[in-house]
């Protein structure tokens, strides 16, 4: 299982590569926004994204949109861990095909509910 | 008769009033509109005049923002000190994860000493807090997200100051902002070495 970490703050890219580390998830990578991440998800392959929404450049919810209009990435699971906690915002990570949202501050705990939650959906689906 | 009877204002319109009722009477309508209008102008005079008298206050206050936009020069200041506010948390944080995360390799080294079920537990205790210390460190995203906002909102303030043609001055930097030394900012920033030397030579 490899995974893309993108956000724009590096403190919070080694937290959540941490935290995914303790989980058992040692493979990952990272990108600073969307389009560094784009650019990694082309070059490479990839199980799993989590990011932000907030940065500069491209923002988290402009690289899902990308992501699930790219003919070879569409499928791609995506998690949104973010400070956006806006009902709207929650709302439209929806309709374009978020398979999970984190509000920032989270807990370990939280991050390991969430993922087991979008691989059990994944399994049921496949 | 009272005094406001003699009043100029008050003849004039009187007369007016007879000019236009006579031209009335004459079926003279171009004089009677005349008249009218002149009532009419008499009427607004005291707008045009209020127009005036703001107009000319805003002027006024417009000629003396520049002596008012004096502490624009220091928005780019306070800018640049919100940025290095960023920087600084960043750094810390990233120490902070240094730490926490060579405490966790100590834990682990510990772990493989054949220890017993208590003081595994203990460990397994200690593990659990490290990983709470480096999640806390999330603040600095949290944080610094709220600083690169109003440091943007500082930004817009100043070019606005900009856009009404109002140059900030070189020389603001006010001595009251104090707080923590700003490399680059603060010219007079000295080290722990500097302090020392001049104390010393200060006879301390």
């Amino acid at each position: 299982m490899r995974i893309l970490i993108v956000d724009d703050f590096s403190t919070m890219r080694r937290i959540v590569k941490n935290l995914l580390n303790d989980l058992g998830y040692s493979n990952t990578a990272e990108a600073d926004d969307g389009h560094s991440a784009l650019a990694a998800l082309r070059s490479a392959p990839f199980d799993f994204v989590v990011t932000d929404w907030n940065m500069p450049g491209m923002t988290g919810i402009e690289l899902l949109r990308a992501i699930r209009a790219d003919e070879k990435l569409k499928t791609l699971p995506v998690l949104m861990v973010t400070a956006e906690a806006k009902r709207e915002q929650i709302i439209e990570a929806a309709q374009n095909g978020v398979n999970g949202y984190i509000i920032k501050p989270f807990t370990a705990q939280t991050l390991e509910e969430k993922l087991g939650k979008i691989f059990e959906r994944l399994a049921a689906t496949a | 008769m009272n005094a406001a009877a003699e009043s100029p204002e008050r003849s004039a319109l009187i007369q007016r009033l007879h000019d236009a009722l006579d031209a009335l009477e004459r079926g003279d309508e171009s004089a009677l509109r005349a008249e009218i209008d002149a009532l009419a102008a008499a009427r607004t005079r005291p707008l045009v005049q209020g127009l005036g008298r703001l107009a000319r206050e805003l002027s006024q206050a417009l000629g003396e923002l520049p002596a008012a936009g004096a502490h624009a020069g220091e928005l780019d200041d306070a800018c640049a000190r919100l940025d290095h506010v960023v920087a600084m948390t960043e750094q810390a944080s990233h120490r902070t994860l240094d730490l926490t995360e060579s405490c966790r390799g100590l834990v682990e080294q510990l772990q493989r000493t054949g220890l017993d079920d208590s003081q595994q537990a203990l460990l397994g205790q200690i593990r659990g807090q490290l990983s709470e210390m480096a999640l806390a460190q999330s603040y600095q995203d949290l944080t610094g997200q709220i600083i690169r906002r109003v440091a943007g909102i500082v930004r817009r303030v100043h070019e606005g100051f900009g856009a009404l043609g109002l140059p900030p001055r070189e020389d603001a930097r006010d001595p009251a902002l104090s707080g923590p030394a700003v490399a680059g900012l603060d010219r007079h920033a000295v080290s722990q070495d500097d302090a020392d030397a001049l104390l010393s030579g200060l006879g301390l």
